[in-house]
Formats: C-alpha cells, structure tokens, sequence
C-alpha cells in the first residue's frame, strides 16, 4: 500500500460571490502521476493554488505527507516538500537563469545552503540552462522558458511536483521534450500531479486522473475507465 | 569651460542626493505598489535621532549611525503598524495610508518637539574646498558624491550577489510567484522598507550637512522631488529612479546656471516642464518597468 | 460676638471696596482685541507675541489703568488661518473692541483689517513686516513690527558705512519679506553711491546653492558683501556652500536669522551681521522688559516678539492718554497717526509722518565665537526709508 503523499478533502475556494472551486477530494500517492484535467475555468488552477496555501480556503482541509498544510504559509509547504510550477511559466523576466534558480531554493536555510549542487544537478537535467546560465529568462524562448520554470520548482528537492499546464503555448516537439522530462522526474522519484488541456497526452503518461467540471469533481479513475466513460461528454458539458 | 566643469559637479552633487531619494521610493513601490509620502518624514526622523543622541553625548560620527538606522527602524515599524494591515487594499487605500501616517508624523513633531527648528551642528572639517586644478570643490559636495556612489554600489551588490536582494528583485517581478517559490513575503517587504529608510536616513545626512537644522517640514520638499524622479525615471524601476534623480537634478543646476536672471523665477515652471515633456514621449518613464513575460 | 461682627464688618468693607470698582471696569473699560494665530504656522509668533501683550496689560492695570481706565484684553485663536482669521475678528469686533491687534502675517493681518477698516476701529499688526500692509487696508491699519523697507535701510547705512561698494543680492520671490527687503537694500545702497554686482534668485527650501554660489565666484570684480533675506532652512545651507566655495565677502542678513541655529553654524557664520527689532543693552528698556518677563512667566522670552507685543499695548496707552480718554475710532486712530518717540520696551516708537509704519530703532548685530554681539542701535533717517511698495 503506497503512502498517500497528498490528500485534498471537502476543498471548497472562493473568489466573493464566484465559486471556483467545491468540495473537491482528491489523493495522490507517492510514486505516482495523476492528472487533473477540465475545461477552462473549471478550477484547476484554483485547486493547486489553494493546496500551495496561496489562495486562502473557503472549507475543507489538505495534508501533505501526514501534516495538515492548509492555513500554513507558503514557505512551510515549500519547505515540506510540494512545489508548483505555475500556469504560464512565469519566470522572473529580470533575473538570470541562475538568479531564477536560487529563488526556487529560497525556502529554508537548509535549501539555500544546498544551492550551488543543486543548480548543478538541474544544469546536467537541463544542459540548455547551463549554457544559457547568465541569460536573463525574459530572454528565453517559450520552451527554454519551461525548462527553467519546472528547474526552478525542482530546487527545493520536492516530494511533490504540482504541474500547471506545463504544454501551454508550446509548439508539438517542445511538448513531447517536456512531457519526456516529466517522465525523467518520476524515475527519479519525483511524485507529479499534472494539470492539463491535453487530455490524451496527460492520460498517456499518467496512472490515475480526475476530472474538475464546474469546480467540482466528476470523475475520477485509471487512465483507461476516464477514456471509457466519455471524457468528451464531460467537457462539452462544461463548455 | 571651467564654469561648465564647475556646474557639473554641481548638477551630479544634486542630483546623486534625489537619486538616493528616489530610490528609497522606488524600492517600496517596485515590491508593494505603494508610493511612500512619509518618506520625508524618514529623513526628518534621521535628524531628530541626530539631535537628540548628540544631546546625550554621543560622539558625532556615531550620531550619524544613529541617525540613519533609527530612520531603517521608524521604516520597518511604519510598514508593520501602518500599511501591513492595508496591504491587500486598493493602491489608492495605501496612498491615503501614507498620507496619513506622514501627516501624524508632522503633528507629532510639531507638538511633542517644537514648531521651531533645532540645530544640528555640522564639523568645521567638512565645510572647506579642496583645489582640484584651478577649480575648489567643496567638501561636502565631494562627500555627497561620495557617499551617493558607496551607497548605490553597496544596494546594487546587495541587490546582484545576495540571496535576499535577488529575493526583492523577484519580488519586484513577480510578488506571488515569489511566494510561490517559498520566499518569505513579510521578510521582503520589510527589507524593502529598511532599505528605504537606510537610503533616506543618508539623503538625510546629506542634507543636514547643508542645512544646519531639523523642523518637522524637513521632508516635505525632497520627497516631491524624489516622487519626480520616480516618475520620471519609470515607476517601479531601481534604475530608472537613480537615472530620474540624475536628471532632475542636471535639469534643475542647468536652468539656474544658465537662464538669463529675468526668467529665473520661472525655472520650476520650466523644469516641471521639461519632466512633463520627456514623459509625454515616454509615457511609461525613460526606464519603463518589465512586464513579466507569458 | 463682637469678634464675629467685626469679621464680617471686613467682608463687607471689601465687598463695598470692590464692588464700585468692578463695576467701573465693566463700563468704562479700554477694550482691547487681538486675534492671533496661537495654534498652527503663525504659533511660534502670536504666541510670544500674547505674552508681551499680557505682561503690558497686567502692568498698566496694577498701576491704575490709562488714565483710570482698566484693560480688557479679549484674544482668540484664528488657528494661523485666514479665513478663520475674518470670521475671528467679527465675533471680537461683536463683543465692542475700541483697538484689534491682527496676527503676525500680512494675508491674516490683511482679513482682520479689512473687518475693523470697516468698523473703524484702529488696528495695530503685532509683528507682520510688510510695509504695505497698512496701504493694502485703510487708515485704520498699522503696522507695528520693524518694517522690510526700514531694516533694509539700517543695513544698507550699515553697509555703506563699512565701506563696502559692490553687494551682491540674494533673494527669493516666495514670500514679500525675502524678496523686497535685498530690495529695498539695493534700493538706498545704490542711491548711496554703492552698485549692486548681481542680483540672484533662490526657492525656498532649495537646499542647494551650488549653481547660485558658482555664479558668484565668477563675478568679476568679486563683490565685498553679500546680502540676503533668506532664513532658515536656507540661509544655513546658502553661507555653508558660499564658505565652502572659498569666498570670504562679509555677508549681512535681516532678524529671519536671528535664531539659535545661525550661532550654532560654527566658523561659516562668523562675521555675519544681521538686524533686528532690539537689542537688550545693559540699562536699556529691552533689558528690563526682559527681567520682567523672567519674574512674570518664569522663563526668559523665547523670541524678540514677546517684547515687540509689549510695544503693541504701549503704543495704545499713548494714543488713549493723548485722546484724554475718547475711545472714538476716528479720533484713537488720528493719535496713533500722530504718535512721536514713544518709549517702548525695544526703544522708542514714532507714527507721525510715517504713513502709519513705525520709524523704530533696528538693532545690528554679530554673530562672533558662536555668540550674538551687539554692534549698534541704529534709528535710520526717515527720508532714506524707501517707499513700500
Ligand atoms: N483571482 C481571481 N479572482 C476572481 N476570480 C477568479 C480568480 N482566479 C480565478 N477565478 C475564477 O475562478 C474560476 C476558476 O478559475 P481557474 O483559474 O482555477 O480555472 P482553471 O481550471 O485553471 O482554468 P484554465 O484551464 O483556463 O487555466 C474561473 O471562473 C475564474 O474566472
Ligand atoms: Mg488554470
């Protein structure tokens, strides 16, 4: 029985009056790559945001690795071991590769005095960031840009890697080269929650998914029952 | 060509002391969005810590030190009374926050100090020229142009080579990807504000040296000179605040060295002109602040 | 018993002493107003300036009143705004006022006067300087204080007689005080036979001189004094650059620097002369006033206008004796007008001929080793005083 790394129950996410997200419930084991997949809007976002501890909960609880996180602040997650890659990369267009690297190990004295080996290690995973250490990221491409924003998460060491449509705005080849660095991390025990339009890639790579329609779970299963029981349906009723 | 030379330094004395003013205001504004109006009220703090440690007997250089570090504490205490409770409020709720807190500091001052300004003596030693060539150079001049390149050398290492000045940085950029990443937000925010109350607490100094006394309007003036030189250099750019005061500062020696004496009362006019006119062609300030990219 | 009847047989002496002599004070009472700023900008001015009205009052009170006639004094705070100035001095001018004193500076000044202008009631400024001001209101109005045009004079007689020719002029058109008074001096030093090498302009609050001082050294012949009406912040930061810079022209400035901070800067102030309303000579009037004041309120006079205050009220006292006793506007406001050398507690005061600006004496003096020195008392001749404008 795998250890069960992340447990989300009866999560509810408020924006005012507008609800983006509601008693959702969703459980990742160590080990493993679950994907959470749903039309726009449908929450995903809000869901691992709030699991971060950056958008405040409006019911329910998260834990992580045995620990209740949710009301904790960001750093504490941070430093349990969950990082999140956000929509959109966002790296800091300012700052160089380098520079964006160890604000990923910002997190506790520990993390920052393992800086420098661990930039190392990123550098061997990732050699277009090695030769372009000095580069300010703004200066990027789109992929390299992607590379850089999942090097950066990967800095604090986590347990857990949240992935927030990491393919967004990326040309095929570039999608298959990330998607193959997702797999890379999971052999190197990286447990992956993945958040994707590209359903068929994610469920490709992935042992378990759930479907958020509507901020609410409505499915949930092996990559096999999700394709069986109309995955289609669910996100057209979404539209 | 002399008087040229002579101007120069002039303008570069000047305008070094509103580059530092403004850059303690954009330091706050690149990671909050906030323009600090008590600011000034920072550099008055420095000399009301000065005057009253020197009452106590301490030595002067020492003083100094006391000076410019009670005004990064009043700073740090500013941000956690003051706006802490509004940060997640409308910019204009902080704006007025600020208003406000430099109007309590002014009353403060006026009722428990006095109205009236108290002296701060200034060292003898400071106050002659050095010859340089044919040229005298006074040494407060030369001290500000001094301490102005120490100091903007010390914040751009700090901002380059530190973990926490490249954490402000990202900040800067990015607030919540920052926190995102685990840095402490609070934590930077108050470093902001220690950075800009060391930073006014030294534009402080400097302008002690040159006027000779505190009263609770002391920084009244530079601050709306360091809020043009924001504007002008770009809100919320670091660089483009230090370019600002450069230029404010060539800007204003200029008009008074060389505008004929009948239109001498108009050189603010002009100036502000000028600031206005550079805007209109760069809506966004010579150094426009980076948009983070998708 | 016969003891009891004797208490009460006192009380009832006293009461019976009093009571005619209350009654007096209500009816036939000299009753004075002033309207001063005792909170905001104008406090570090109205207020000195109440004190030396109270001491005078309380003086000429307990030796029997003018002619008889106690003093009333009504003073209200206009908070050193000028519309609350206006709407102050009506509710004083209600309660039947035959005198209004109006706060220390001209707009304040300017709103008073204008409501006792029309009730005809003379009105003395405390310690506004404008010599204008006056004209700007009527011939109720008068100023009190040591006027711009006449300490500019003093110190361009002053100038002269040390044998300096060519001043420079610094000013600043923000205020009429430091813009007119290097005005007016340039006026009678160059109708005296001395040049005015440049005239240069500063913003209050400026900080920086360089740009100013750089301009004068090049001047060429350099000019053997400088002369300003600037005041603190700016005129300590003005003499620290032009030291700085090397240049030595003795420099002379107006009673805006009379202050502790202008003795407290060291070497770059020595050597600078600048006027004010008096100087507390030993024997002199100023000095008793000043050893009155300390047994009155406990505390030296913080400022010169505590004593140009008591001279408001002095000023009154010969008006009132010269009237014998008519407290009519029109008739108090002709005495004022033709006031000669009356003795008040910074020298002697005279109205007549003056256009209703107090020919005064101004006291010169030095800052040396960090102290102020006494240099002269100096009543300028009326005819060099130029004409406000
Ligand atoms: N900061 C916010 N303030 C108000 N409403 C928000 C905010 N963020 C998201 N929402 C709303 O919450 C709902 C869920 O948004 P969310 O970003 O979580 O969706 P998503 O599933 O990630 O969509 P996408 O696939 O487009 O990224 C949407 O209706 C969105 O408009
Ligand atoms: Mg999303």
């Amino acid at each position: 029985m795998p250890v069960t790394l992340l447990s989300v129950q009866k999560v509810a996410v408020r924006y005012g009056a507008i609800q983006a997200v509601e008693n959702a419930e969703l459980a990742v084991a160590a080990g493993e790559i679950v994907t959470l997949l749903g039309a726009n809007g449908a929450g995903k976002s809000s869901l691992l945001n709030a699991c971060m501890g950056l958008v405040p909960l409006a019911g329910g609880q998260v834990h992580f690795d045995g620990q209740r996180i949710s009301g904790t602040r960001t750093e504490h997650v941070v430093r349990r071991g969950m990082t999140l890659t956000p929509e959109g990369r966002r790296v800091f267009p300012g700052l160089s590769v380098a520079d964006n690297l160890a604000i990923g190990a910002a997190a506790s004295p520990q993390l920052r005095r393992e800086t420098a080996a661990r930039r190392t290690e990123m550098y061997d995973l990732f050699p277009r960031l090695h030769e372009r250490q000095k580069q300010l990221a703004g200066t990027l491409s789109g992929g390299e840009q992607q590379m850089l924003a999942i090097a950066r998460s990967l800095m604090s060491n986590p347990k857990l890697l949240l992935l927030d449509e990491p393919s967004l705005g990326l040309a095929p080849n570039i999608v298959d080269q990330i998607f193959d660095i997702i797999a890379a991390l999971r052999a190197r025990g990286v447990t992956i929650l993945l958040v994707e339009q590209n359903a068929e890639l994610a469920l490709d790579i992935a042992d378990r998914g759930y479907v958020l329609a509507g901020g609410r779970i409505v499915l949930s299963g092996t990559p096999g029952e999700l394709r069986a029981s109309g995955l289609e349906r669910v996100y057209l009723g979404a539209h | 060509m002399e008087y040229f030379l002579q101007q120069g330094l002039n303008a570069l004395a000047l305008g070094g002391t509103y580059a530092l003013l403004g850059l303690g205001l954009a330091v706050v504004f690149s990671v909050l969005g906030l323009i600090n109006f008590a600011h000034g009220e920072l550099m008055t703090l420095t000399g009301y810590g000065i005057f009253y440690t020197l009452l106590m007997g301490v030595p002067y250089p020492l003083a100094l030190l006391a000076g410019v570090l009670i005004a990064a504490l009043a700073a740090v205490l500013m941000e956690r009374i003051a706006f802490r409770p509004v940060r997640n409020a409308s910019p204009t709720t902080m704006l007025l926050t600020s208003f406000a807190v430099s109007t309590i500091l002014h009353i403060l001052f006026q009722n428990l100090i006095s109205a009236r300004p108290k002296a701060i003596p200034v060292p003898d030693a400071i106050i002659g020229a050095v010859s340089v060539g044919s040229m005298q150079i006074g040494i407060i001049q030369l001290l500000s142009i001094a301490i102005t390149a120490v100091s903007l050398l010390g914040l751009t290492l700090f901002l380059k080579k530190s973990l926490l000045g490249i954490a402000m940085r990202a900040a800067a950029e990015d607030f919540n990807v920052a926190r995102l990443m685990g840095v402490n937000a609070n934590m930077v925010i108050s470093t902001a504000f220690a950075i800009s109350g060391i930073l006014a607490g030294i534009a402080g100094v400097l302008w002690l040296f040159q006027r000779g006394s505190v009263d609770p309007m002391m920084g009244f003036l530079p601050v709306l000179k360091a809020f043009i030189a924001v504007v002008l250099g770009g809100l919320g750019s670091l660089t483009g605040a230090v370019i600002g005061g450069f230029i404010l500062g060539i800007i204003e020696v200029s008009l008074r060295a060389y505008l004929p004496d009948g239109m001498l009362a108009y050189r603010d006019a002009i100036s502000l002109t000028l600031v206005i006119l550079v805007l209109f062609f760069l809506p966004q300030g010579i150094v426009p602040r980076r948009e983070s990219v998708r | 018993m016969a003891k009891n009847i004797g208490k009460y047989g006192a009380l009832l002496a006293t009461i019976m002493a009093v009571a005619p002599f209350c009654a007096a004070q209500a009816q036939d009472a000299i009753k004075i107003g002033f309207v001063g700023g005792f909170t905001g900008y104008l406090a570090p001015y109205d207020q000195p300036t109440l004190q030396g009205i109270e001491l005078a009052v309380e003086q000429i009170n307990k030796a029997g009143g003018i002619d008889g006639k106690q003093i009333e004094l009504i003073s209200r705070d206009m908070r050193s705004d000028t519309a609350q100035a206006a709407v102050t001095a009506q509710e004083v001018v209600d309660q039947g006022v035959q005198v209004m004193i109006a706060p220390c500076d001209v707009d304040p000044a300017v709103a008073t006067g204008q409501i006792t202008q029309a009730a005809q009631i003379p009105t003395i400024a405390a310690c506004a300087s404008t010599p204008i001001l006056p004209g700007m209101v009527g011939d109720y109005m008068f100023a009190n204080y040591t006027a711009d045009n006449l300490q500019a004079t003093a110190l361009a007689d002053y100038a002269l007689e040390q044998g300096y020719k060519n001043a420079l002029v610094l000013l600043s058109r923000d205020t009429p005080y430091t813009e007119m008074l290097p005005r007016y001096f340039a006026t009678v030093f160059e109708k005296k036979g001395g040049t005015v090498a440049a005239t240069l302009e500063f913003k209050m609050g400026q900080q920086d001189f360089s740009a100013e001082v750089t301009k004068i050294k090049e001047l060429s012949p350099a000019p053997d004094v400088v002369m300003t009406a600037a005041y603190e912040p700016d005129f300590p930061a003005f003499i620290r650059q032009l030291r700085s810079a090397g240049i030595t022209a003795p420099v002379l400035g107006s009673d805006g620097i009379d202050s502790p901070t202008t003795l407290e800067l060291g070497e770059v102030a020595e050597g600078v002369v600048f006027s004010n309303a008096g100087y507390p000579t030993p024997g002199s009037a100023l000095e008793k006033f000043n050893a009155d004041f300390k047994a009155h309120f406990g505390e030296e006079p913080s400022a010169i206008f505590t004593a140009t205050g008591y001279d408001v009220i002095k000023v009154v006292e010969a008006a009132v004796k010269a009237t014998g006793g008519n407290l009519e506007g029109p008739a108090l406001r002709d005495a004022i007008d033709n006031l000669e050398n009356v003795a008040v507690a910074t020298g002697s005061i005279t109205y007549k001929g003056m256009n209703r600006v107090p020919l005064r004496v101004v006291a010169l003096n030095k800052v040396q080793g960090g102290q102020k020195v006494h240099v002269a008392n100096v009543t300028p001749n009326g005819a060099d005083v130029p004409p406000a404008q």
